[in-house]
């Protein structure tokens, strides 16, 4: 290697020094023992320290999640040619349809203080319907574009406001099954933020036609910026709370926002 | 009586040997975490066997080894075998994207410990590609090559001269890696946030693509790591002191050829 134009870039000899051997001997020595030690107590510190270590790694995601969340920034919208298929991915049994015709969503939590309970026809004619063709992504990594269309959450909110203390809304479905058939009631959290994001709907259809009962017939949340498990189907209750609401996911480890 | 004294250079910086170790936790963290997360919903998927109802080419796999590995043909559950041995296990969703994060926001740090030890130190110099590199690299990859059969038949197989820090093989795999390393991280965003960072997703090709970027980043990383840890071995004592301890006792004297070994 020339020592001479060598240039910002060039590689430089590596420093060379001259040790007692003996000492270089004990350095290395020394070096070993250290590393040695340090993996023993590192390998040791990690058995007790991970689990707590994995629940602030979690939240800290969580903060992050809450940091990129912008009301403005929308998410990206797609054409009608890419929709892709969306899978049911009702976690346990699909419900039976029966609960359909009966059906209506109540509202808690009200600066009315009232409780208020709208089915689909009311909805409907309320509100102003607006689409949406929207990428659906689930924590299990899939995911699927589909044709959305609804009221938007804000406008729900505006109808009926919620409580001055309130900053969640706990979602719900009561008519949710496990894997054996039996009832399951659903239940997220959703930061008021969140529900007042324009692309946020209470979806009445998937690709122009009502919603069927796998893809939660006849009111589903449709929130964009959160991972799929936080799009409840056959919604059946809206809270409005101060407090963060319990959330079914969070509580089997998963994450408490979702803020994708 | 006073021993001569024995050169010695400075090969890595503290902080360059500090995240290369941090590294082996971080990344065996993130790769079976990785695949415990890819069990959920496998990239590479087929129509459901009429019999087995499986889609998954991993699980195809594992039955396959189960079929073929003597002892294994009992085994409980064959589609499982590779998310047993290479993964948290089937079913660790929510723990595998747990230590995922743990692992990712841990592997960022350390990537700027990483950067931060190779400007102190100055061996980013020593990372970077020559022209003279593919022709070199094809020299040591024969030599790689044929180093085990000159042994068998005891013949003198010498190791090509080199008189820069790594040789070009070398140099290419530890410059590929950190790349790998931010590709990795990029990608990673991109998928753990395709909404707000819709944008870097597109640069890969959309959300799919970018899943698909991700899982062959891993592969990158194994593929380094296995001929990374078996020369460092078969290079017998100094390379491995080197990382330990920073110095190490090959002297380059430019103005001569550079140690055989």
């Amino acid at each position: 290697m020339s020592t001479k134009n060598r240039g910002f870039f060039g590689e430089r000899p590596l420093p060379t020094f001259e040790v007692d051997s003996q000492l270089l001997h004990r350095r290395t020595r020394r070096d070993l023992l250290l590393f040695g030690a340090g993996t023993m107590a590192a390998l040791a510190g990690a058995r007790s320290l991970l689990p707590h270590a994995l629940r602030v790694a979690l939240r800290i995601d969580d903060e992050v999640a809450e940091s990129l969340y912008s009301p403005r920034r929308m998410v990206p919208t797609y054409t009608k040619s890419q929709i892709t298929q969306l899978k049911n991915n009702y976690n346990g049994a699909t419900p039976d349809p029966s609960y359909i015709p009966g059906w209506h969503v109540t509202l808690d939590g009200l600066a009315s203080g009232l409780s208020v309970a709208l089915d689909i026809r009311n909805l409907m004619t309320r509100f102003s319907i607006h689409e949406q063709i929207t990428r659906l992504v689930c924590v299990e990594g899939w995911s699927a574009v589909a044709w959305w269309a609804g009221l938007r959450f804000d406008d729900l909110l505006r109808a009926y406001p919620p409580a001055s203390q309130a900053r969640w809304v706990r979602v719900e479905s009561s008519v949710n099954l496990d894997s054996s058939g039996n009832p399951d009631p659903y239940y997220v959290s959703i930061d008021l933020a969140t529900a007042r994001h324009p692309q946020t709907l209470l979806a009445t259809h998937l690709n122009g036609q009502p919603l069927t009962v796998e893809h939660g017939a006849p009111l589903r949340l449709m929130v964009p910026v959160k991972l799929g498990l936080k799009n409840v189907k056959a919604i059946t209750g809206l809270t409005y709370v101060a407090q963060e609401p319990r959330d079914y996911w969070a509580e089997r480890g998963y994450s408490h926002y979702d803020g994708i | 009586m006073k021993q001569p004294g024995v050169l010695v250079t400075r090969r890595h910086h503290l902080l360059v040997r500090w995240s290369h170790w941090l590294n082996v936790p971080i990344v065996l963290g993130l790769i079976l975490s990785g695949i415990s997360i890819y069990w959920a919903s496998p990239i590479y998927q087929h129509k459901p066997d009429p019999i087995t109802g499986n889609f998954d080419l991993a699980a195809d796999i594992g039955i396959w080894i189960c079929d073929h590995v003597p002892g294994l043909h009992r085994y409980s559950s064959p589609p499982d075998w590779v998310y047993n041995h290479m993964s948290l296990g089937p079913g660790m969703l929510a723990v595998a994207l747990r230590l995922h994060w743990l692992c990712a926001y841990a592997f960022m740090l350390n990537g700027a410990v990483y950067v931060a030890g190779l400007i102190a130190g100055g061996g980013w110099r020593g990372l970077l590609p020559r022209r003279t590199d593919l022709f070199d690299a094809l020299r040591m990859f024969r030599y790689y090559i044929g180093f085990p059969l000159a042994k068998l038949v005891r013949r003198q197989w010498p190791h090509p001269s080199s008189n820069t820090k790594y040789n070009a093989l070398q140099r290419a795999a530890y410059f590929t890696i950190p790349i790998a390393g931010f590709l990795s991280v990029t990608t990673g965003w991109a998928i753990h946030k395709p909404m707000q960072f819709h944008s870097l997703a597109a640069i890969f090709g959309g959300f799919d693509a970018t899943r698909v970027w991700h899982f062959w980043l891993m592969w990158v990383f194994i593929l380094f790591v296995v001929p990374h840890v078996t020369l460092v071995f078969a290079d017998r004592w100094d390379t491995l002191r080197g990382m330990i301890t920073g110095s190490s006792a090959r002297v380059m004297r430019p103005e001569v050829t550079a140690d055989e070994h």
